[in-house]
């Protein structure tokens, strides 16, 4: 079993999901404001003839039409970040501002990272924190890539953040990936309710510790890349009933085809109010799979 | 690596900005107001820009962008700074043609006649910039980290321009 099944009465339009996740990804990529403007990216690609069409809902997202984007010489100027466009719908939700401090826990390889600190306009800080050696380079390589100059690389176990104050906090966590799919197929078959349990464990250490030391009035924003119910309702849910003062707000981002949060699974029933949290199919948006939930701390 | 050997690292340290705004004034015609509200530290033989003037108290692997290496005889510019502030030089900066673009993207070194003293200088292409790269006795030597290299491309600028 591919683990997709058992998604068949939750997930609208089922058939339609089941063909579309087996469908190649569009090639997408974020224009990074630090370096440069819309307008002039998008006419630097059309005099070098890229055909490009932006995103219905994120005006810095574009959809490209190329062999190896990553060729483009306006991605070695860091002009554009290669970004699955579901994926800026994170930092989108977050809504940082510039001067604020914000804390991505989870941040390798830093794609959401950059978008964070681009809208921040290179201003405030940003803790771009992942705990692995080997990532942590990439991660340090997409934010000089971006001349981010307001990111700082940690390198700490997430669950044991020392005490700071964020005006808002990423949780990106790590999950069973069952959204990537359109972009690796293998997910599917590693994919076993045994995981998902396991790193729901982690995901609610990361996210309590996110909410601590979130500041009060602050900001959190859970996301992941699943479809697995555990990973995602199942740990926003745990979170709310284990720490006080926090409230979910509705995830609604305009002209983005969200579908609402579940408020029961299984045999876990985690109440009507994780509706007010989004999840993304590809059949919905052309995209990869996503679930994102936004807290606001008391 | 552990957590106990990162503390062990050399502290970055806060540098005079006007000092290094100067040497960017110097060499490049940058005015100081480009470097308005960047602090700058300095690591090792790194010198490095940061959003904010003091670093908080966590233990870090980088802080900001690395803006220069003091390593050398002359301070060198990494192409990820000039990247970001290339923009406001004004002298010893070179736009190049495709051809000439394609070369420089590829690692490459090729003769150039221009308007540059030796030693580093701003490249660009299209008015933006590619990175840095070493000026010295009529060759332009391209300085682009290894792994942002792009072998064999083809650069094509419509001559039309895009109508924007």
């Amino acid at each position: 079993m591919d683990g997709l099944a058992r998604y068949g009465d939750d997930i609208p339009e089922f058939d339609r999901f089941m063909e579309a996740i087996y469908r190649p990804l569009p090639a997408t990529a974020r224009i990074n404001t630090l370096k440069t403007d819309r307008d002039r990216l998008l006419c630097r690609l059309e005099v070098a003839g890229v055909a490009c069409r932006p995103f219905t809902w994120y005006p810095f997202g574009i959809r490209l039409q190329t062999e190896k984007p990553g060729n483009l010489v306006e991605n070695l100027m860091g002009h554009i970040h290669l970004q699955e466009e579901i994926s800026m719908v994170s930092a989108v939700v977050l809504d940082p501002r510039p001067g604020e401090r914000v804390l991505d826990l989870c941040a390798a390889p830093g794609s959401k990272t950059t978008q964070i600190a681009m809208m921040m306009e290179n201003r405030g800080l940003v803790v771009a924190n992942d705990p692995a050696n080997g990532r942590v380079a990439s991660l340090r390589s997409n934010c000089e890539r971006a001349g981010a100059i307001n990111v700082a690389v940690t390198r700490y176990d997430g669950r044991r953040f020392p005490a700071q104050k964020f005006d808002r906090v990423l949780v990106d966590g790590p999950c069973t990936g069952q959204g990537m799919a359109r972009k690796d197929p293998k997910v599917l078959d590693r994919w076993s309710l045994k995981r998902s349990l396991g790193l729901q464990r982690l995901q609610v250490a990361l996210l309590k510790r996110g909410v601590e030391v979130a500041k009060a009035g602050g900001t959190v924003v859970y996301s992941t890349c699943t479809f697995a119910p555990e990973e995602n309702e199942g740990v926003v849910s745990r979170v709310l009933d284990q720490v006080r003062g926090l409230s979910l707000q509705e995830v609604s981002v305009p002209n983005l085809d969200g579908s609402p949060g579940l408020s029961i699974w299984g045999g876990s029933l985690f109440g009507d109010e994780m509706k007010r949290c989004a999840r993304y199919y590809p059949h919905k948006n052309d995209t990869g799979g996503f679930f994102v939930a936004k807290l606001v701390k008391e | 690596m552990s957590q106990s050997s990162l503390r062990n690292r050399p502290p970055f340290s806060p540098m005079d900005g006007g000092e290094v705004a100067e040497m960017m004034g110097s060499r490049f015609g940058m005015p100081p107001e480009a470097f308005e509200g960047v602090s700058f530290f300095l690591r090792g033989r790194n010198v490095w820009a940061f959003s904010l003037p003091q670093v908080p108290d966590l233990d870090f692997e980088a802080v900001g962008l690395r803006f220069l290496s003091v390593r050398g005889r002359v301070p060198k510019p990494t192409t990820y700074a000039l990247q970001l502030f290339g923009r406001f030089a004004t002298k010893n900066a070179v736009d190049l043609s495709d051809g000439e673009a394609r070369r420089f993207i590829a690692g490459k070194r090729q003769g150039l006649v221009a308007d540059l003293e030796d030693g580093y200088v701003v490249v660009s292409h299209r008015g933006d910039v590619l990175g840095c790269g070493l000026y010295s006795r009529g060759e332009l030597i391209s300085q682009l980290p290894k792994e942002r290299r792009i072998e064999g491309k083809e650069i094509e600028s419509s001559p039309e321009g895009c109508g924007r």
